[in-house]
């Protein structure tokens, strides 16, 4: 079935450039037709898991304001956002086997592990589909060490939009700088964008001639292959007429994506171009996959000699290298932020409609039963969401209940993400979005 | 009203001038709905389903021609009728050419209807193709059905995502020669399997490392590999009918990305993902220094070049480019990714591209970029069967010929590209007839070195053993059923019993006698160490205690004894000691104490570490498997560290209690779920794959759901399928899937069930063949009756048709698989006998096509 929506939903899973029939950047949005209001999610997923000592304000053991309560040293960045903050502990994961990592488990609510195939699509994907349209509906980021990224610039261990259909994050900015702002660029890269727009456009018309004479029942099937070719280089013309839009948000190109020194070079101009995709309304939904969704990972950039699996066998709490990735992570957080709040939108600033989730794919350890897993939202999604307090649960709601909250504030209908009403039974004892945590 | 009432007994007047024509089945026909299906209803339907008080709340009195509103009333009258559901037996029936021209004529009602809605495929969909009534294939056609030659309509294939990553992998990887000797091993030409998490993967280089850091996860992080790109929707039965799927643009853009890594490994091996000094024969001189697991820097490759070295290689090794090299290249690469040369067209259109695209970023990125196009050829990606250069015949079918018939044999056995025997055959203008594909599939067949996975994906798709590691369980659930729940040890074991069943087929197909009936009754077992506990049986709970018990003497005994021990090594140490006080200087005593004193330390340590429990799993009697060593067809090392092992044994299942692939644990638990087994599923598929009966689809108001009570059996918690509503298709697949109660949900024999002596009776209803109904006591003699049996025999030889047609038989198609089953048949079951037939069948090498403009 050609269907212009999931045509452009497949195209964001993929790591070509993937756009929309309209382009209509973020600012420029609200002041559009009232087609919905725009809104915007941002996963933040770091890897080894998120220990709630590292997050939850000392003595706190109930749900209460986070107004009085300090900030542990981890996340004490986000003090002057406290009142966007929501802390939510006492949700689990115990049927999504996260030892190690859930990898697409963790997004998906559902088993997963080394090397398992994602067996359904994840909250991120989702979300994309229902959200205002953009340019690119999803944009997944991953952030490693920089061998990994390099040898392996796209992996897909987080978000999925099927069963065995993994979803690929970006880790090689310079590609990513390419797929999204060619037509703005210079020098280099403007030469890669030449030499590939200039292959696909050939590879569509090798494509469209072979389907010249085809059988009536296979016209459309392969007509959609032709199509997909047809709506990349359609759409990066497209992008090319609002080249000086783009331009107000593009990040400059230093000598970090070429020369980076550290692999945090390239873990701060993948934000960067993370956040400008959602700045300049390219894209709504940002996954970053600080780890990639792996039980490794580097960050030698801050000081860190330690690597991957060693982080993840070590206590966070106190943790002087934990607290330096956290602080790190929180920085991120904050300069993503910052940057939303800095970009009007209807009578606020984008960052009025979008929110963070921050979590780990790994609950709250590296060796974990998933019995706990902490989660912060940052901002408030127009309005749905608390903020500016601590949740604690009883352990008795998974994960997949927090999705299917962040479904209806998305204004979807349903009770459940991914979980049928038998294992309902056995993971969670009530039905619905988590009342405790919307406004 | 009054004018409805009239049409329809004008209508009914002309129905029987209707039946008395000749019917083609699938030919088109002008019948209205106030011609001929209005009466159709008025006499068979709205008796039950009129205006008051409709059975099943359904009113068909005012249901009126087929149109968008009900359209989805319509297509469950169509299931309904086509399946001989309704009219219900004690009515009036319809006869068999008037249902049918029914059935037809809502067909093609609701495909031009849905024209313009996504179209109406149902008929398309494998799970239908039992639609098609049995005796009229199997048996003699009833007076005025006149049916047309067999061909297939003309059709794009996209190739599968095993396909695919094998071809792909055929790039990159040199795989190991058959060897006859050890004829199970995974070779070239056999499937790239998945790994040890079930996830299908392109590995780079593997064959070449000689050393890393870390286990298995490290390795598996460390190694460059990507994921199958093009998507599958579908997870049970037949996964590949060409109409099912397309190349989205996600897909196209990554199939692109992976091209560039490829074509960087085909000119440059490791070195594309490794630093230099990585590349050793001594992995010593590459020193690793501190915890780099899960880098690809933690992996030493061995210098020895075992890539397949390819004209990519050539264009790449030195610098400058020449025409020549660069034809080659786009020669090479094409033929590789299509299985056919191109033609002076599309060599001279890929030259350019990689030409433009060298000219405008150099060399070596132009060319990698270049050369990624042919990736994205449509004959990359898809498989034509388009009959373009031949002319029809009488009937309008037009024969395949050349690389396309020749592709198609090559596709209906194999996943690489043909062998030098068919490539030539096809390049000498021998693939043009009949007798040139029996010549050839023949020969193919023959020989064992040639390896033929598509058969194999055959048997997965119609058995559907191929699920169990995917099923995900709930961990207190599994430890209830006796095996292993300690991290991933069971979904492991699952995808080794997948290799291990496997196997067990390839080695039935290698006898290829009674090839359907040893499947179904076959008492061997390729077995693992860990088979003993899928294989064994679930303990009494007195038989428990009396484990528990054992092993508590058996721990009481070996203390005492410990002890025991002990205390006469003090003695004969304390002795020692005694005497040497009274000699200091005999250096026999010297050393007996010496040597004592050892055997007092052993004795105290041992005292000293109490065990607690042995490895004794007191939930199963372990069956005792033994047999000779052969090896299952898994992925080798190369594939990764954590990939599985391929040491197996072929032994003989415990006596009484298995009976051939159904009795499985690879089957039962591809057919079970987190908690419990799942009979719907399990008779569905006895109902469907063995009998050739038809399901319609689950009503969308049917809300699905057993209750959940842990103090009963799944039989007990079933009966709410008994109510009038759901009985009506439950009756056609409880009763098949209870009898496998006889094993739990891990695929354990048991005889008991909470405490109670588990409930393994079942029947089998309106199979077709009366001699197969009645009463079974377990799955064992359920099994038994249908391997006798010769329907069921035709049903395995109609789904065998599905696979290598790619689509649901019809009518038209009778005399193929009359033809097929005869020659399954008449050659002692053989399944060679059996595709040879419909390899050279009409249905096989005729296609029509039909061209509409626009």
């Amino acid at each position: 079935m050609i269907n212009r929506r999931n045509m452009i939903q497949g195209m964001a899973a993929g790591v070509g450039a993937a756009f929309g029939s309209t382009f209509v950047p973020g600012n420029v949005q609200a002041a559009k037709s009232n087609a919905g209001t725009p809104k915007r999610i941002i996963f933040f997923m770091q890897n080894q898991g998120f220990d709630p000592a590292t997050c939850v304000p000392k003595g706190m053991t109930s749900s209460g304001s986070l107004a009085k309560a300090t900030l542990p040293e981890p996340i004490r960045a986000l003090e002057p956002y406290k009142e966007r903050l929501h802390i939510i502990n006492g949700l689990h994961g115990t049927h999504t086997s996260p030892s190690h990592s859930a990898f697409f488990g963790a997004l998906g609510g559902y088993r997963g592990s080394d090397g398992v195939p994602p067996s359904a699509s994840t909250i991120d994907y989702e979300l994309s589909k229902v959200l205002p349209q953009t340019l690119l509906p999803h944009l997944c980021i991953g952030m490693d060490s920089i061998e990994n990224m390099t040898t392996k610039p796209t992996i897909g261990t987080l978000s999925a939009s099927g069963a065995g259909q993994p979803i690929f994050m970006h880790s090689n900015p310079n590609h990513l700088y390419q797929m999204l702002y060619g037509g703005i660029s210079t020098g280099d890269i403007r030469l890669q964008h030449e030499a590939r727009s200039n292959v696909l456009n050939q590879i569509e018309k090798l494509a469209a001639v072979k389907g010249e004479l085809l059988p009536t029942a296979d016209r459309q099937r392969y007509g959609q292959y032709v199509q997909g070719f047809h709506d990349v280089n359609g759409l990066r013309d497209r992008l090319a007429t609002v080249s000086d839009h783009l331009r107000k948000f593009a990040p400059e190109v230093d000598e970090r994506y070429s020369r980076p020194e550290f692999e945090t070079d390239w873990h701060d101009v993948l934000l960067d171009l993370g956040i400008s995709a959602l700045t300049s309304g390219i894209t709504n939904t940002l996954t970053i996959g600080s780890g990639r969704g792996e039980i490794f990972g580097a960050w030698k950039g801050l000081g860190i000699e330690e690597q991957g699996h060693n982080l993840g066998h070590m206590e966070q709490p106190d943790n002087p290298i934990w607290i330096k990735i956290r602080q790190y992570n929180s920085r991120m957080l904050v300069k993503t932020m910052d940057a939303l709040e800095s970009v009007p939108e209807g009578s606020g600033t984008m960052m009025d409609h979008t929110l963070i989730v921050y979590t780990s794919n790994n609950a709250d350890k590296q060796h974990t039963s998933g019995a706990n897993w902490p989660v912060m939202l940052l901002g408030n999604f127009d309005g749905a969401f608390k903020t500016g307090c601590f949740t604690q649960l009883d352990g008795q709601r998974p994960i997949n209940a927090l999705f299917a909250t962040l479904l209806r504030a998305a204004g979807q209908n349903v009770d459940r993400f991914n979980m049928n009403e038998q294992l309902a039974k056995k993971f969670d004892a009530s039905t619905g979005p988590l009342r405790e945590v919307l406004a | 009203m009054v004018r409805f009432a009239l049409a329809i007994v004008l209508s009914y007047g002309l129905l029987s001038v209707a039946v008395a024509e000749n019917y083609t089945p699938g030919q088109r026909s002008n019948k209205t709905y106030d011609s001929f299906a209005s009466s159709f209803l008025l006499t068979h339907c709205v008796d039950c389903h009129g205006e008051t008080d409709p059975e099943g709340d359904l009113s068909l009195n005012e249901l009126g021609p087929v149109d968008e509103l009900n359209a989805g009333t319509w297509k469950s009258v169509w299931a309904q009728v086509t399946l001989k559901e309704m009219p219900p037996e004690d009515s009036d029936q319809p006869d068999v050419v008037e249902r049918l021209q029914f059935s037809d004529w809502i067909v093609s009602e609701l495909e031009r209807v849905m024209r313009d809605k996504g179209g109406f495929r149902a008929l398309l969909d494998p799970n239908k193709g039992n639609y098609v009534d049995h005796d009229l294939l199997f048996g003699s056609l009833p007076d005025g059905i006149r049916l047309v030659p067999a061909s297939s309509p003309g059709r794009l294939w996209r190739v599968t995502l095993q396909e695919h990553i094998t071809r792909l992998n055929e790039l990159i990887n040199t795989e190991p020669e058959f060897n006859p000797e050890k004829p199970g091993l995974r070779t070239r030409g056999d499937v790239v399997p998945t790994n040890h998490g079930g996830e299908l993967k392109l590995y780079f280089g593997t064959d070449r490392i000689i050393k890393w850091q870390g286990g298995t996860v490290a390795y598996a992080t460390s190694v460059k590999s990507v994921p199958a790109v093009l998507s599958s929707a579908r997870d049970h039965g037949l996964e590949n009918y060409p109409d099912f799927y397309t190349v989205n643009s996600a897909e196209a853009t990554q199939i692109m990305s992976v091209a560039g890594d490829i074509l960087r490994y085909m000119a440059y091996g490791p070195l594309s993902i490794a630093n230099p000094e990585q590349i050793t024969d001594d992995p010593n001189s590459y020193e690793i220094v501190g915890d780099i697991r899960g880098l690809p820097t933690a992996l030493v490759y061995s210098t020895k070049v075992v890539r397949p070295l390819t004209p990519i290689y050539d264009l790449m090794k030195d610098e400058g480019v020449t025409d020549d090299q660069l034809s080659a290249a786009v020669n090479y690469l094409f033929e590789s990714l299509t299985f056919r040369p191109p033609t002076r067209d599309e060599s001279d259109a890929y030259l350019a591209i990689v030409k433009q695209s060298i000219d405008k970023l150099g060399k070596e990125d132009g060319a990698v970029l270049g050369l990624s196009s042919i990736f994205l050829e449509r004959d990359a990606l898809f498989r034509p069967e388009l009959a373009e250069n031949s002319k029809p015949d009488q009937h309008g079918r037009v024969m395949l010929q050349d690389w396309e018939l020749g592709l198609a044999v090559n596709h209906a056995l194999r996943y690489i590209k043909p062998d030098g025997g068919l490539r030539e055959a096809i390049v000498d203008g021998r693939m043009r007839t009949r007798v040139d594909v029996k010549r050839e599939v023949e020969r193919l067949l023959a020989d064992d070195s040639v390896r033929k996975p598509r058969i194999l994906r055959f048997f997965r798709d119609y058995f559907d053993y191929d699920r169990g590691g995917y099923i995900c369980k709930d961990s207190k659930a599994l430890a209830d059923t006796g095996v292993s729940n300690r991290g991933t040890s069971h979904y492991r074991a699952m995808f080794d019993a997948t290799a291990s069943t496997d196997r067990l087929i390839e080695l039935i197909l290698q006898e290829d006698r009674d090839v359907f009936k040893q499947l179904l009754t076959t008492e061997k077992v390729v077995a693992t160490k860990n088979d003993n506990v899928y294989f064994g049986r679930k303990h009494l709970p007195e038989e428990r205690q009396a484990s528990v018990a054992a092993e508590k003497k058996a721990l009481e005994e070996a203390a005492r004894k410990n002890a025991a021990e002990l205390a006469t090594a003090e003695n004969e140490v304390g002795e020692l000691e005694a005497t040497l006080r009274a000699s200091p200087k005999d250096k026999a005593t010297q050393m007996a104490l010496e040597r004592k004193k050892k055997v007092l330390a052993a004795a105290k340590k041992k005292v000293a570490n109490k065990r607690k429990r042995t490895n004794e799993n007191h939930d199963v009697a372990e069956a005792e498997l033994s047999g000779p060593n052969i090896f299952a067809r898994v992925s080798r090392r190369s594939f990764g560290n954590g990939s599985m092992k391929p040491d197996r044994i072929l032994a003989t299942a415990p006596e009484g209690q298995r009976l051939g692939i159904l009795t499985h644990p690879s089957w039962l638990v591809s057919h079970s779920d987190a908690m419990d087994n799942h009979a719907i599923l399990r008779g569905r598929w006895i109902r469907e794959r063995v009998l050739g009966g038809g399901i319609p689809d689950v009503p969308i108001t049917v809300d699905a759901m057993l209750p959940d009570d842990p103090e009963s059996t799944l039989r007990e918690r079933m009966h709410v399928t008994r109510e009038t509503y759901c009985w009506t298709c439950h009756r056609k697949m409880d009763p098949l899937g209870l009898p496998f109660e006889m094993y739990n949900h891990a695929g354990l024999y048991r005889t008991t069930e909470l405490g109670k002596p588990v409930d393994t009776s079942g029947e089998i209803t309106d199979s077709g063949d009366p001699r197969l109904d009645g009463k079974v006591s377990d799955a064992i003699e359920m099994i038994q009756r249908l391997a006798e049996s010769k329907r069921a025999e035709q049903v395995f030889v109609r789904h065998a048709f599905r696979f290598w047609m790619g689509r649901n038989e019809t009518i038209n198609d009778a005399p193929v698989l009359q033809d097929a089953w005869h020659a399954y048949r008449d050659n002692g079951g053989s399944m060679k006998a059996m595709l040879a037939s419909l390899l050279t069948s009409d249905a096989f090498l005729y296609r029509k096509v039909e061209y509409n403009p626009g």
